[in-house]
């Protein structure tokens, strides 16, 4: 059995105007995806912004309902239940938001902040608090005293990683980390990176790792999903869609990557030009005349490409 | 031990370091030179006001003398007596008492309830916050001053704890307009995305997390709306829809200006009431326009 499975999650956004707010029209934000999750490895969702990266994390962890569609945790429908019934699944689900400065509440202390969630499942002593807020502080590089300040006083690699902090102390199953290192400075996000990953291995952790660019989720992820408006256009291992791209629309992501190496520059103009002309002539083929892709297409074991 | 001992002086060093953000806001207005002065100021009224009207005698005070009607300000009387031969000064100290404990009750009681309903509005939004907000805009629609007269009128038991409640059901609306918006905009920020994702009740969530966040705007507003609540009492007793005259008010004794007499020969009987709710009011002003200054200045600095 799968770990997490999506089965065709649609999630809606009422558009509401004119007389008595009625709802006129729908944002399709995430249009029927599906996908799964095993146990242990790190899933990328990328593709461009607005496409609904977001609103797919959100909806899995139960901050947005769905429109339809199942999200299965460990064979069960975690989509349909109440907030009540929800509640016993949270300890396994746990998200590292975007914004270090909005996620962490500036009214309260780095204690208040971790302990926040074992106040709300453990009855533990003010020390045994403290105790458990500390080991999670110093696992995530801050000093045992930083549980006394408060956000401001912290950069925002360290509010990431006091965000991350909080995230560990149920100990979760599954992070879903919304874009977890965009807002920070490109010095301190591989930092960041790294250290997700080590704590993965440590704490046996299944990522749904969320990003708008390529070359962070090369770096992280074991298996990705290229989304377009709502929808995926190709989903494989990192090596199939890096080596062997097949939708034009990845193709052109790809190669939109920056690449280091000045030598290298002119050859990736060319193939930029390239993808770029191919994407213009070859647009109908790979999405319908509303612009939405096609159904996705099973070409290998692993490998899946939405085409007629 | 030792490094235990050291532990613990060096968390509290941190815990002075990171002053709340009230203290902040303290520490700004007494740097403002006029708020500081307006509040000594209203300190010491306050002080003189509450400390003698202990020793004060209402009953005695509002007791009809025939024999020094419009008696001018004397050893005995103060600042004199008026109509009825009562003296001016008792009247002034209970009455700026009774208008001071009103207004802060007013505000108070209409904060409170604007409070909750504006942040159960704004937390929730939806078809809740659509309900409340009909029946507010319905409130607001109605004539105050009218309504208020009726109930003066209809009210057979009138008196203070009347007043009181009549006044905070309609001054409550333009708080729960306030709260709801700033709570709406709170919401949106992902420490309460991140509070519900961590098994976060939403009561809880309302009361410790975004509750503290709104705390300098709940302050600021509190400080406006006392003037303006002891303003209304006063204005509302000089046209006599306000207390009864057996309990002496500041409005009471400013009303009896419009007898043409008294406002050209009887100064004593209406100037120092008149003076006293200005200096007060504009006292409270000063305060509170310092501590939005603060306030905004610190969202600025972030
Ligand atoms: N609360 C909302 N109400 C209406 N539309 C929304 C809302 N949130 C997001 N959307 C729309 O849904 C689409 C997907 O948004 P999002 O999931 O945030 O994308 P991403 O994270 O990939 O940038 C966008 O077109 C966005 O405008
Ligand atoms: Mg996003």
């Amino acid at each position: 059995m799968e770990f997490l499975k999506i089965n065709h999650l649609k999630v809606y956004y009422p558009i509401r105007g004119g007389f008595f707010r009625r709802v006129n029209d729908y944002v399709r934000a995430v249009d029927d995806i599906s996908f799964e999750l095993r146990s242990g490895e790190t899933y990328g969702l990328v593709g461009e912004s607005g496409c609904g990266k977001t609103t797919t994390g959100r909806t899995v962890i139960g901050l947005i309902k769905a429109t339809a569609g199942e999200i299965l945790l460990e064979g069960k429908d975690i989509a349909k239940l109440s907030s009540r019934e929800f509640s016993r699944y949270r300890r396994d689900i746990q998200m590292i938001f975007q914004d270090p400065y909005s996620s962490l509440n500036p009214k309260k202390r780095v204690l208040d902040i971790i302990a926040e969630p074992l106040r709300n499942f453990e009855r533990l002593s003010p020390q045994e608090e403290k105790r458990k807020v500390q080991y999670f502080v110093e696992k995530v590089g801050l000093h045992a005293d930083s549980i006394y300040k408060y956000p401001h006083e912290f950069s925002g690699g360290q509010r990431q990683r006091i965000g991350i902090a909080r995230a560990l102390t149920l100990n979760p199953k599954l992070i879903i980390a919304d874009e977890p290192v965009s807002a920070l400075d490109v010095s301190v996000q591989a930092q960041v990176l790294n250290f997700m990953k080590e704590i993965q291995k440590e704490f046996q952790l299944t990522y749904l790792f969320i990003s708008h660019d390529l070359g962070i989720i090369r770096h992280m992820c074991d298996r990705i999903g290229i989304m377009y408006r709502g929808q995926f256009v190709e989903e494989g291992t990192s090596e199939e869609i890096f080596n062997n791209p097949q939708h034009i629309y990845t193709k052109r992501l790809i190669s939109a990557i920056p690449n280091a190496d000045p030598q290298k520059r002119k050859e990736q103009l060319a193939l930029r030009k390239q993808v770029e002309e191919e994407y213009t002539n070859s647009f109908h083929q790979y999405f319908n005349h509303d612009g939405k892709a096609y159904r996705l297409k099973r070409i290998s074991e692993t490998h899946s490409v939405a085409i007629l | 031990m030792k490094t235990e001992l050291n532990h613990s002086q060096q968390t509290e060093i941190q815990i002075e370091k990171s002053p709340s953000s009230l203290s902040i806001l303290w520490r700004e207005v007494v740097k403002d030179k006029l708020a500081l002065v307006s509040m000594i100021l209203l300190a010491l009224i306050l002080l003189v006001v509450y400390g003698s009207a202990i020793f004060l005698d209402q009953e005695k005070i509002v007791k009809v003398d025939l024999l020094s009607i419009y008696a001018p300000p004397s050893s005995e009387h103060w600042l004199g007596t008026d109509y009825g031969g009562r003296d001016i000064f008792g009247q002034l100290i209970i009455g700026a008492r009774n208008s001071f404990t009103i207004g802060l009750a007013i505000t108070l009681i209409s904060c409170l309830i604007g409070l909750i309903v504006g942040l159960v509005a704004g937390y929730y939004g939806g078809v809740i916050d659509n309900i409340i907000m009909r029946v507010i805009d319905f409130i607001l629609v109605l004539p105050f001053l009218m309504l208020v007269i009726v109930f003066v009128a209809i009210v057979p038991k009138y008196n203070v704890f009347t007043f009181i409640l009549i006044m905070s059901a309609f001054l409550w609306t333009g708080k729960a307009r306030l709260i709801r918006a700033k709570t709406l905009a709170e919401r949106e920020l992902d420490y309460v995305s991140a509070s519900k994702t961590l098994g976060t009740p939403d009561w809880k969530i309302i009361s410790r997390e975004i509750l503290p966040n709104l705390s300098s705007i709940i302050i600021v507003n509190l400080t406006l709306n006392l003037a303006g609540n002891i303003g209304i009492e006063s204005g509302l007793s000089y046209l006599g829809f306000g207390l009864p005259e057996s309990t002496p008010s500041l409005g009471t004794l400013v009303s009896y200006a419009t007898n043409p007499d008294v406002l050209q020969n009887k100064w004593w009987v209406w100037l120092p009431a008149s003076l006293l709710i200005l200096v007060m009011m504009l006292c409270i002003n000063f305060i509170g326009q310092a501590l939005k200054r603060a306030a905004d200045a610190r969202q600025r600095l972030g």
